[in-house]
């Protein structure tokens, strides 16, 4: 084809956002149906508890009111299957049966004409619990007299996965070795909208609208659970306020309000409040990384080995919470040649909230595990803290290169993107120094970390069930106009025009033709929903391979209508043209007019109708790890460098970001827009998780994050300006070479932070900040003295 | 034993909402938000926290910007409300909606009606830099954009260049 503008990498405005700027968008709240009841969930208020009776009290005084309905109404619901062969199972029910193991488990529901009616009942519910001893931390949960969660098991145990690799603890003999315990603390996703459900059961067909990240999933656990069969069951998404991994997990109420829309005869809407989403939607990290690495005098790293300890909470979450700790020694190497990894992993079940997936998924506490080390390598060689990475890390030369978690690294920047970073951040640190010279209590220091990101991992390890493949199917119109309909679904992150600009840029036809369709069980093909950062990759893959049938058969077609071969149509801006003959075109109206309308005007052998439909599975992905844990679980991988200058009070310890500069390599970007927002948001995400953000419990497992009073987002004033430096190292196995920049972002800011406030006090000298958050009491404890 | 809530004492409010009269009997519990969003059907308005910390659920109020799920429906009474849907216009975007499009001012736009009202009920001159910009943006919390795009939009929206 000769060359002509491309979409891919204009800027362009997004589809998506006059609704949303005007108010008309439509969120699960804003749905609003005949008859529609309300309810609300009675929730566990203690840790830990045997559910002796739920009474009705007086709750039936108010008006209008239905229930309360428990699990023992729920006869014709089944648990959770437990697909994963290598966990305990869980046998997650709905409404908790016979136990609650955290505040905020569900225990009943009610339902009445609105929600505060329906809150007023539950309130006057009377239920009876006899407390149990709770299980609050790791260390007792694994005690050897430690009460059971689950009373049936040995232990709290849910996963136990020993790593023992001979190669790695080889490395060991006669080396150097630095070790540390990392830990990264409980917090999460937190999207601006809370969870929602609402569900009508109509002509023996059920309808759900959903927040969910994967509809089809969704509606594959809906038919496990109800009596229904998919075919009954539609799950629709609509807009949604951000997800950020914790909307790509089922949760109890999205089978309960659907089963109540059958067992009531009447819709029925669930808006989760803020209080129940701190205590009821997953919790996420609470990792420790124990480990240490044999490393040489010159500071090259040969082996990383240890555990990694994850709290699940109550482990009544699917997909499982486990899985981030498996993508976390997936990682553990970050994008360093280190030979030899021996990393394990064991998962405990305590009294707190499940913990699940968040953007980073178990990547994140691996960067900070990894570069913390590095710092302290490095700190005690004498090495510079730059030098060590540069080292270590892999250069062009080394790739393809297969790290020893088993992930095979096919194309990246790591060098490039590391010296970048390092040179715009020495600039920086000493404007900063100047600037705030005049205060000696304000120490400035600076930290460059680099990592790694799998990105379209296969879910089968975090599932049990589904791989990585996704879907789209393309038909287009009598009058030209082209519907596309994926198996992704988005919540916010602008998945819309990513899609409309590669249907534009397949098909050659203008954007203003396109329509996507997506989060509709009903109108897209089955795929896997929108995590892992995959929805850009999965979803170019398939629609690579069906604009292609699609483009085969319209240049026939077209080829027909002008008396030219297929071969030499080209198609751009809406016509497909007879290459080197600008006068010789049809428009794609023509085209489709001829193949839906005007058959006659079919050439012979060319079947009606204009569509086509393709799946895509990314080649190369292993699903299930060796015994030494290693797998290659993603499609390809993305890679950055992350810089933090900070600001310490060395009087009161408070750490501030001044400036944030990160380079950053997705490969193939699409919209320099919407991939900038993606970085950006996600150190502004991480910078939370890193400084601010704590789901903190007590010592008898009661929730004290329990609002945004006590769970603190970051602000405008708390995110610094950021400098954002591209890279593109195209994915060479994938279609336009785009990876996926969704969660890229969160991954750096932890251990950039610790190692710049750690930099600024190094005249000082302080203890390692080995875990997150990094407090103004905490870093203050660090500072000798003080 | 817990007293059953009246939720019945029911009260006549009147008010004017985005330029039209709305009469209504709510309870005298129900919060701004409710009324607007549900009993008027305006769902441009957000409810993020309920605690009055995140902002999405901001609106005018004779003016100012306001927490409408702090407020009350009945505390409305007499006064004039304006939502993200009275500040839209008939045919495209107002330049600050423009300006949050044109800067990637918003992801899931979940918390962007808040940020416009805030906006829409702040003199510019008070915020004469970023540094003020952002102390005004502080009172409402986005979780997508990292601020950036938010605050690229603010400046274009009130013609400052940065």
């Amino acid at each position: 084809m000769t060359a002509r503008p491309t979409h891919i990498g204009a800027l362009v405005a997004r589809v998506e956002d006059d609704r949303l700027l005007s108010g008309a968008a439509r969120f699960a709240a804003d749905i609003s149906l005949p008859g529609m009841l309300e309810a609300a969930f009675y929730r566990s208020p203690l840790p830990h508890a045997r559910i002796e009776a739920v009474g009705i009290g007086d709750a039936l005084d108010v008006p209008g009111v239905s229930g309360p309905f428990t699990a023992a109404d729920m006869t014709d619901v089944s648990p959770f299957p437990d697909f994963d062969e290598f966990a305990r199972p869980v046998r997650i029910f709905p409404l908790a049966r016979e136990r609650v193991r955290y505040v905020g488990a569900p225990i009943a529901v009610v339902v009445a004409d609105d929600r505060y009616r329906a809150e007023d009942a539950c309130e006057l519910l009377e239920v009876d619990l006899d407390p149990l001893d709770p299980v609050v931390t790791t260390d007792a949960a694994l005690a050897p007299d430690a009460p059971l969660l689950y009373p049936d098991w040995p232990d709290n145990v849910v996963i136990d996965f020993p790593v023992d690799n001979p190669d790695a603890n080889a490395e060991f003999d006669g080396r150097m070795a630095v070790s540390g315990r990392y830990e990264v603390g409980r917090h999460t996703g937190v999207p601006m909208e809370t969870r929602g459900v609402v569900a009508e059961f109509r002509e023996g067909r059920l309808t759900v609208w959903s927040t969910t990240q994967f509809p089809h999933i969704a509606r594959t656990m809906l038919s496990y659970c109800l009596p229904l069969d998919e075919n009954d069951i539609r799950v629709i998404v609509p807009d949604v306020g951000g997800g950020f991994g914790v909307k790509a997990e089922f949760y109890p109420e999205e089978v309960t309000i659907p089963w109540l829309a059958m067992r009531l005869g009447r819709p029925v809407r669930w808006i989760e409040d803020r209080r129940e989403h701190l205590l009821a939607t997953c919790h996420a990290r609470d990792l420790v990384l124990d480990i240490e690495a044999a490393v040489d005098g010159d500071g090259r790293f040969r082996a990383v080995r240890g555990m990694a300890i994850q709290d699940l909470g109550a482990a009544e979450m699917y997909p499982y919470g486990f899985s981030p700790a498996f993508t976390a020694i997936g990682h553990i190497t970050g994008p360093y040649r280190i030979p030899h990894q021996s990393v394990g992993l064991v998962a405990v079940a305590t009294n707190k909230t499940p913990c699940g997936a968040y953007r980073g998924f178990g990547i994140p506490e691996a960067a900070f595990a990894i570069e913390r080390l590095m710092d302290k390598a490095a700190d005690r060689l004498g090495i510079g803290r730059n030098e060590i990475r540069r080292r270590n890390l892999i250069g062009q030369d080394d790739i393809p290169y297969t790290t020893s978690a088993g992930a095979i690294i096919d194309s990246g920047s790591h060098r490039e993107a590391f010296e970048e970073t390092v040179r715009v951040t020495a600039e920086r640190v000493e404007h900063w120094r100047a600037d705030l010279a005049h205060d000696s209590r304000i120490k400035v220091g600076s930290g460059v970390v680099n990592y790694l990101e799998g990105v379209t991992p296969t879910y089968y390890m975090t599932t049990g069930h589904w791989t990585a493949f996704d879907s789209c199917s393309m038909r287009v119109n009598p009058d030209g106009t082209v519907v596309v309909s994926v198996g992704v679904s988005t919540s916010g992150q602008g998945l819309e025009s990513m899609l409309v600009t590669l249907t534009a840029e397949a098909l050659g036809v203008r954007r203003e033709q396109v329509r996507v369709v997506m989060g509709d069980t009903d109108r897209t093909p089955y795929g896997l929903g929108s995590w892992g950062s995959r929805s850009t990759n999965v979803a170019s893959g398939a629609l690579r391979i069906a604009s292609d049938l699609l483009l085969d058969k319209a240049t026939r077609i077209a080829g027909h209508l002008l008396e030219a071969s297929p071969e030499d149509i080209e198609v751009y801006d809406g016509a497909l043209s007879v290459r080197g003959s600008p006068g010789a075109s049809v428009t794609w109206q023509q085209v489709a007019t001829a193949a839906n309308i005007r058959t006659v005007d079919l050439p012979e052998g060319v079947e009606p109708g204009l569509e086509a439909s393709a799946t895509y599975e990314p080649p190369g992905i292993e699903h299930v790890p060796d015994e030494f844990g290693r797998v290659n679980a993603a499609a390809t991988y993305t890679n950055a460098s992350h810089a933090a200058v900070v600001s310490v009070d060395t009087g009161t310890g408070q750490v501030r970001v001044l400036e944030y500069i990160v380079a950053h390599d997705c490969g193939t970007v699409i919209n320099p827009q919407i991939v900038r927002g993606q970085v950006v948001g996600g150190i502004a995400q991480g910078i939370g998780g890193a400084l601010l953000e704590q789901l903190h419990y007590d010592e008898w497992g009661n929730p004290q994050s329990t609002s945004f009073l006590d769970y603190h987002l970051p602000g405008a004033t708390e995110i610094p300006a950021m400098q954002v430096l591209h890279f593109e190292s195209p994915a060479p196995e994938m279609p336009w070479g785009a990876k996926g920049a969704g969660e890229a972002g969160i991954i750096g800011p932890a251990p950039a932070i610790a190692a710049a406030a750690e930099d600024a006090l190094s005249d000082i000298g302080i203890a390692e900040i080995n875990r997150t958050p990094i407090t103004a009491p905490y870093v203050l404890g660090l500072i000798p003295g003080s | 034993m817990k007293p059953v809530p009246d939720p019945t004492g029911r009260l006549a409010v009147s008010m004017v909402v985005n330029g039209r009269t709305v009469e209504r009997t709510v309870d005298s519990r129900r919060l701004l938000a409710d009324l607007l969003r549900d009993d008027l059907r305006l769902t441009g308005t957000h409810l993020g926290c309920e605690h009055g910390v995140c902002g999405a659920c901001t609106v005018l109020v004779d003016g100012r910007p306001v927490r409408s799920c702090l407020m009350l429906a009945v505390q409305a009474d007499g006064r004039e409300v304006t939502t993200v849907e009275g500040i839209t216009p008939e045919d495209g975007l107002s330049p600050m909606q423009q300006a949050f499009k044109d800067h990637h001012g918003l992801q899931c736009g979940f918390c962007t009606p808040g940020f416009l009202m805030t906006l829409a009920g702040t003199e510019p001159d008070e915020h004469a830099d970023e540094e003020s910009v952002r102390d005004l943006l502080a009172g409402n919390l986005c979780r997508c954009t990292g601020y950036e795009g938010i605050v690229d939009a603010v400046m274009a929206g009130w013609g400052r260049s940065r």
